[in-house]
């Protein structure tokens, strides 16, 4: 029970975190210099009464504070708004490229997380040897180089120079093969996997540097604990001493850094979708800005926003499952 | 008596080396262990007992190494050196691999019991498990037979309802529960020879005193050889048949216990147990050691002890003396060293009296601030010694 209502507990804190990032992101796109509808309608003959009736339909009259209030009455029943650039609800923009987006952000994670811990766990292992050195100087580039450049020298190395894989979209793996022109399901994902490897690469290289020092200075700390002295003591064997005696009591900080990074995350999709040309909600959201169209940027804002807050939480409960000690909400 | 002894250590030497330089922690000790005994290794923090404990199972921690001696366990070579053809010292052939260590030795042959309970007990993985685990990898059993083992074992140690404190935390454990678990741990995989470094010191004096009695009770049960490492006098009363006392890397007595006791024939010894507080002495009546050990890095000449022992002579300064017998009591022999016996035959009734200052000259920072409280220590201690305090022994 304790889990369950901590959990809910939780969320519930979640939602004035979201008001707050829904009024602020509302004032920010309504405040920003322009006019969506004189953007929308660029370049043609400007007439002033159609400017008004365009306006009139979609509320823009209307003060700030009034439209802020339609806007939220309609999020709380679930609508997301009307993207009046592309003439479409929110929720479908949203649907159609949220996809990529996460296919994107999980891979460059998965990425991150098998290569982090394995290197992390060796350089602790042989804590001040070359191997330690070596990746030092791996973490350090990786979390001082910002992602869009490794992103282009990766085009520039592995597409232009070598041809080995491709520079720019995605293949999704959820849609049917003939559509995208392949005989297979095999086919269709091993494209995907070719045209994901080089984004994820450039995406998850900072987490994977992060988490990698992270989870050496964890090793380290937990490998000179008397719980290990114990364990040596008893005959186990180094590698179960490495897998699970310190292991698991180092990955704490590791799911922290995990959740927290998911901001980082995500405003680095923005810009790895756009060097890649793949089409996800982080090009959405700056097409979106270009266009002013505000409800885009808000029902945008507004996932991403959802999103971090239930991977906060999540973590938070995953502390759970990893250190007995930590309890919710209840006392022994 | 005269059996061949279950563990036997000769001139053990392990060393750190530090930056700043050598640290001689263990410089030269030599002991046995007897089968169903339970000996005692005393002595003050950083005397190096802890980690000529540790080097009996070859796991002394970087950047520590065992550099000389050696250590046979029922007539296998857990450490020797021998030279080789180049001149160079090399290990011997029939010193056990590091593998060999881990499968054959350690835990099944010679378990430890930690200090700490509170740190030494993994706080993710729950009691049982760990118990399980280390059962499992040294008897070679299944693991629900392990499981069954281990319920049975802390049932033993006396922990109540050990099926439901099977799967408990060690966060919900007691640090006295904690150090019974340990004590399981220890005995459950049945080794011939426990080390149980200062397991008493983290916990409360009546807690103390039910784990004391509880190895008593086991240890008569089980038969198994205890080594004991503690700095308090009282536990080494209660509980040893035999004693070792360390300074300073080296041992400086080995005596049965009550030998040890009634006829302590090193200076270091009875300081010991002049600063043991007990129900006859006031607090002011307690007098304990002046100073603070010295640095192993870079011990005193001479005798180790002397820049702190009331019997200091010139002659301590200069002769180094190695422990020899200086009596025989139940058989065992009662080594003693200390120059002040005439086996040493260096002359030290001859030699002049350390003073005081001469004591702040030899280099130990620390006891100079003391130099004055000193003065009249000695006056003191010869109150000490016609009144009751020489009656006691």
């Amino acid at each position: 029970m304790g889990l369950l209502k901590y959990t809910i507990y939780r969320l519930l804190q979640a939602i004035p975190v979201l008001i707050g990032i829904s009024i602020i992101t509302f004032v920010l796109a309504n405040l920003a210099p322009g006019d969506p509808v004189r953007l929308m309608l660029q370049g043609q003959q400007v007439d002033e009464e159609l400017v008004r009736a365009i306006e009139q339909r979609y509320g823009l009259d209307q003060p700030l504070h009034v439209r802020y209030w339609n806007y939220m009455t309609g999020l709380v029943q679930g609508d997301l708004g009307y993207s009046i650039h592309r003439d479409r609800p929110v929720s479908d923009l949203m649907v159609e490229r949220a996809g990529p987006t996460l296919l994107l952000v999980v891979s460059a994670y998965v990425f991150a997380i098998v290569t982090a811990i394995p290197l992390g766990i060796i350089a602790a292992k042989r804590r001040n040897k070359p191997t330690d050195h070596v990746s030092r100087i791996v973490a350090l580039v990786g979390v001082s180089t910002p992602s869009f450049w490794i992103g282009i020298m990766l085009i520039i190395i592995f597409a232009v120079q070598l041809g080995w894989l491709p520079s720019a979209g995605l293949v999704y793996p959820w849609q049917p093969p003939e559509a995208a022109g392949y005989d297979n399901h095999l086919q269709l994902w091993a494209a995907t996997i070719e045209h994901l490897l080089l984004p994820m690469i450039a995406l998850g290289t900072l987490q994977m540097a992060t988490l990698m020092r992270v989870e050496r200075t964890q090793m380290i700390d937990s490998l000179q604990q008397e719980y290990v002295k114990l364990a040596r003591a008893y005959g186990v064997p180094e590698r179960t001493i490495l897998r699970k005696h310190a292991f698991r009591s180092a990955q704490l900080p590791i799911i922290t850094i995990i959740g927290l990074n998911l901001s980082t995350a995500l405003g680095g999709a923005v810009l790895i979708e756009t060097v890649f040309a793949i089409n996800g909600m982080g090009r959405l959201f700056i097409e979106a800005i270009q266009q002013l169209d505000y409800q885009l940027i808000m029902g945008i804002t507004m996932v991403l926003g959802a999103i971090f807050v239930i991977g906060v939480v999540i973590t938070d409960i995953s502390y759970a499952y990893i250190d007995p000690r930590v309890t919710y909400g209840e006392r022994e | 008596m005269s059996s061949e002894p279950l563990l036997r250590v000769e001139n053990l030497k392990t060393q750190f080396f530090t930056e700043s330089g050598t640290v001689r922690a263990v410089d030269g000790i030599s002991f046995d262990v007897h089968e169903g005994e339970i000996v005692g290794l005393v002595g003050e923090s950083g005397a190096g007992k802890s980690v000529a404990s540790m080097s009996l199972l070859r796991l002394v921690d970087d950047p520590g190494e065992i550099v000389g001696g050696e250590i046979s366990y029922r007539g296998e070579t857990i450490f020797g050196l021998e030279e080789g053809p180049d001149g160079e010292l090399r290990e011997r052939e029939e010193m056990l691999s590091e593998s060999e260590m881990r499968e054959r030795i350690r835990g099944r042959e010679i378990a430890v019991i930690f200090q700490d309970p509170m740190e030494t007990l993994n706080p993710v993985f729950t009691v049982g498990g760990q118990l399980r685990e280390f059962i499992e990898l040294n008897r070679d059993l299944p693991s629900d037979e392990a499981k069954a083992q281990a319920i049975d074992m802390l049932r033993e140690v006396g922990i109540p309802d050990p099926k439901e404190r099977y799967e408990e935390y060690p966060h919900q454990f007691s640090g006295g529960m904690r150090q019974r678990v340990l004590i399981a741990m220890a005995l459950a995989c049945e080794p011939n020879l426990i080390i149980a470094d200062e397991p008493t010191t983290a916990l409360d004096v009546t807690v103390e005193g039910q784990i004391l009695d509880l190895v008593d009770d086991l240890q008569d049960r089980y038969d198994t050889s205890f080594i004991w490492v503690t700095h308090d006098m009282g536990v080494v009363a209660e509980i040893c048949d035999r004693v070792n006392v360390m300074y300073l890397g080296e041992i400086v007595e080995q005596a049965p216990v009550d030998e040890l006791f009634y006829e302590t024939n090193h200076p270091y010894t009875n300081a010991l147990l002049d600063s043991m507080p007990r129900p006859d002495r006031t607090v002011e009546e307690l007098d304990p050691i002046e100073g603070v050990m010295p640095e192993a890095i870079n011990p005193p000449s001479g005798c180790r002890f002397h820049p702190r022992c009331p019997d200091a002579r010139e002659v301590c300064t200069r002769v180094h003396p190695e422990p020899l017998e200086v009596d025989r009591a139940d058989g065992y022999p009662h080594r003693a060293a200390c120059v002040k016996h005439d086996v040493f035959d260096v002359g030290y009734d001859e030699s002049v009296p350390l003073e005081a200052g001469d004591e702040a000259e030899t280099g130990v920072g620390e006891t100079g601030t003391e130099a004055n409280v000193d003065s009249d220590s000695p006056l003191e201690e010869d109150q000490a010694s016609t009144d009751g305090g020489e009656s006691e022994r």
